[in-house]
């Protein structure tokens, strides 16, 4: 019995403009010609997202893709595949990297085919509680090769050649930092995975760690064994449960398969790690107080050196790195260096999670190669802005980035581009803001919560942010004065200056960034007591307009008494009386209420 | 299923001590076997999306639906939890596997819909082209 194939040819529009519709009659002439219709199955799929490659078909069973050929080519293929089951070589495109596999494995190629998923290539294919899922694809493999046949020099090495830099945010070469671990000489070292995620409105730790724990196992054992650690501790705020059931069954699991603990699949090498919850604070993401953390105390930076490379956990030298750095290190150890540093931009290598919110039609998390650039991502991955609304502004880096205006859309992601137009990688978060957003008040609320955060060590953090905070304040009553927005840069380039540590060296950036990029809405505020996108309440003046029918709806709405008027007449607000709460202008059925 | 197939190799035989790359190859033999043994190979196979947003979105009750559809007598289909796939706003997703086909996923699923999907595209096969994530 003839083995019945399916053919799936591709129906995305730069597939059919490259003939795919012809394509199709050409195969079911074909087949008919060797009295095979209706034992080979033709379907056509949306767009696979090969499209360079296009017109591109898969022959199943087998999933053989393949591109770039012509009608003229399909006879031979439908001999060579169909009926001798030889297929084709040189139209095949193989590409079975791990990252790739997305668009087998992912149905929804719009939002897919334009990713590269390195660190999350396991996010939504896996079952996360199952480690044996995991296993069937290549799970712990990077770690067998590292034991059979890898020196820690050569593991350290083939980091350091990847270009890999730190995915937390500051972008520090990872390989240096494995390189100076692994040199120090002491009895105990650690191993320590960074997943205390803070920022307002990011959580791509959260979905890695939950999407698939067993990565980061394997690269801290991976780790482990490159600088000499034999203990592991994952750093996790409570406030993720799910995330930590998940990384507890994971290493639980681990343990039980032999990939964690003594003799690691029989090698002489033990390692173990143990969870850490921490209770939410924002400064503990920064490494040295996460550490002092860990030790039970409270978690506050101290002034580097000596760095934990040298003196980290307990004293002892100490590796630590990002969630999603960690998600990197299986991928470089199977595919090589040489690959991984192929993929991004010429000082940044690799991919960039991104967890894309805000005013953006498709929100999500979106993994990118390095070199994107911001209109890419919003544009093409994020679908743009829903209801037509205009672009206003993207903030990048969580409350430590900045707001980047419609000029730097073109901006390529990379730690150094981002850094050079005022915002900065951070650890992925990626805001995008529309015209109805004032910039103002945006920027008051990523100071309201490094200031809440601020762990107080630093008096210029400390104070000048609670400082900053009141003149933003100040300005969105409209009680601002035309001096304010210098002492604003003013202020924020001392606190950067005169802070320990990451967070205040960065808390005033969304302001000084918004007073770059948005010097006019500022001014605005202070000069003109305007507010243009209608945020800032205390700026607004509401006023009844001749819609109005006198139905007096507004009148029993206001709470402040300020709306008089006869019935069926039109209506007045006593500005001096308002308290500009907007309740007439919910009740409002005749949309006879100006808000401006 | 191929994919998986691939990266499984035999066994080294002979009396030597097996590397861990020897030995990481046999487990992933078995662990391959162990899936199949739960049903991988059935023609379809449906994920729903587990992480935190999803289960917020209301995903547990979506992965009940299937459950109980199961426990009722649904055959022929894989049923597993999956991980954060990125489609924020369109959760909770439930994705349908078919070998040899391009997954198909629907966004948004309700109680009802997933009642629907299990009642047209798994148990006849209909796919529900409106609901799919574009």
């Amino acid at each position: 019995m003839p083995v019945r194939f399916n053919i799936t040819l591709c129906d995305g529009p730069s597939c059919i403009h490259k003939r795919s519709k012809e394509i199709v009659s050409t195969i079911e002439g074909e087949l008919k010609k060797h009295g095979l219709s209706g034992k080979v199955g033709i379907n056509l799929s949306g767009c696979l997202g090969i499209c360079g490659k296009g017109p591109v078909m898969i022959i199943n069973p087998g999933y053989t893709i393949y591109g770039a050929f012509t009608e003229e080519d399909i006879p031979e293929i439908i001999q060579q595949h169909i009926l001798k089951k030889k297929p084709v070589t040189r139209f095949i495109i193989d590409e079975d990297h791990l990252y790739n596999r997305f668009f087998r494995v992912f149905g929804d190629v719009n939002f897919f085919g334009k990713q590269m998923r390195i660190a999350l290539r396991n996010c939504g294919i896996i079952d996360p509680e199952n480690i044996d899922d995991y296993i069937s694809l290549r799970g712990y493999e990077a770690m067998a090769k590292v034991l059979t046949d890898m020196s820690p020099e050569k593991v350290i090495s083939e980091i350091k050649k990847s270009g890999l830099r730190g995915r937390g945010g500051a972008g520090f070469p990872t390989g240096i930092k494995w390189e100076l671990t692994a040199k120090e000489k002491s009895d105990e070292k650690y191993v320590i995975c960074n997943a205390d995620e803070g920022d307002p409105g990011a959580f791509m730790d959260r979905s890695a760690i939950e999407g698939d724990p067993h990565t980061i196992v394997e690269g801290m054992v991976i780790a482990g064994f490159a600088i000499g650690a034999k203990k592991g501790v994952v750093y996790i705020r409570a406030e993720y449960p799910l995330a930590v059931k998940r990384i507890k069954k994971a290493i639980a699991d681990a343990r039980k398969d032999g990939f964690l603990g003594e003799n690691i699949l029989g090698s002489n090498f033990n390692f173990d790690i143990e969870v850490r919850l921490g209770a939410g604070a924002f400064v503990c993401g920064e490494e040295t107080a996460l550490i002092l953390s860990i030790e039970g105390h409270r978690g506050m930076p101290r002034p580097r050196p000596p760095f934990p490379s040298v003196s980290g956990l307990f004293g002892k030298p100490t590796l630590i790195n990002n969630v999603e750095t960690w998600a990197n290190i299986p991928v470089i150890i199977l595919d090589g260096a040489d690959w991984f540093s192929s993929l991004g931009t010429e000082k940044s290598k690799g991919t960039k999670v991104f967890a894309l919110a805000g005013k953006v039609k498709n929100t999500g998390l979106v993994e990118v190669p390095m070199g994107t650039t911001l209109r890419q991502i919003i544009y093409n991955i994020g679908g743009g802005i829903p209801g037509d609304k205009k672009f206003k502004a993207v903030q990048t880096g969580g409350p430590s980035g900045g707001c980047l205006s419609e000029e730097y859309l073109d901006t390529k992601i990379d730690y150094e581009s981002l850094a050079k137009v005022g915002s900065i990688m951070g650890s992925g978060g990626m805001i995008v803001i529309d015209e109805d957003s004032c910039m103002v008040n945006i920027a008051k609320f990523f100071l309201e919560f490094t200031q809440n955060e601020s762990c107080g060590k630093c008096t210029p953090c400390r104070e000048g942010t609670k400082r900053m905070l009141e003149i933003l304040t100040r300005i969105t009553e409209g009680k601002g004065a035309e001096e304010d927005i210098d002492k604003l840069q003013r202020l924020g380039n001392m606190i950067k200056k005169a802070s320990l540590c990451g967070l205040g060296q960065s808390a005033p950036n969304p302001v000084l960034s918004t007073i770059k990029n948005f010097r006019a809405e500022y001014e605005e505020h202070v000069r003109n007591k305007r507010c243009r996108a209608g945020v800032c309440q205390h700026l607004l003046v509401y006023e009844i307009t001749d819609k109005c029918a006198g139905c007096a709806a507004c009148k029993k709405a206001c709470p402040a008494e300020a709306i008089s008027g006869a019935p069926k007449a039109k209506h007045v607000i006593d500005i001096n009386k308002c308290v500009k709460c907007g309740a007439c202008f919910k009740v409002c059925k005749f949309n006879a209420i100006k808000k401006s | 299923m191929a994919m998986l197939l691939r990266w499984s190799c035999q066994f080294k035989k002979g009396g030597e001590v097996p590397t861990p790359l020897e030995i990481i190859r046999k487990k992933r033999a078995e662990a391959i076997n162990r899936i199949i043994s739960k049903g991988y190979l059935s023609s379809k196979r449906v994920y729903v999306g587990m992480a935190t947003c999803e289960i917020a979105a209301g995903s547990i009750e979506v992965m009940e639906v299937f459950q109980e559809a199961i426990r009722s007598g649904l055959s022929d289909v894989y049923l597993s939890q999956k991980g954060c796939a990125g489609r924020c706003n369109l959760e909770p997703t439930v994705e349908v596997v078919e070998e040899g086909k391009i997954p198909l996923k629907y966004g948004l699923v309700t109680k009802e819909k997933a009642k629907e999907i299990i009642e047209r595209h798994l148990k006849k096969g209909e796919v529900i082209k409106e609901w799919l994530i574009k």
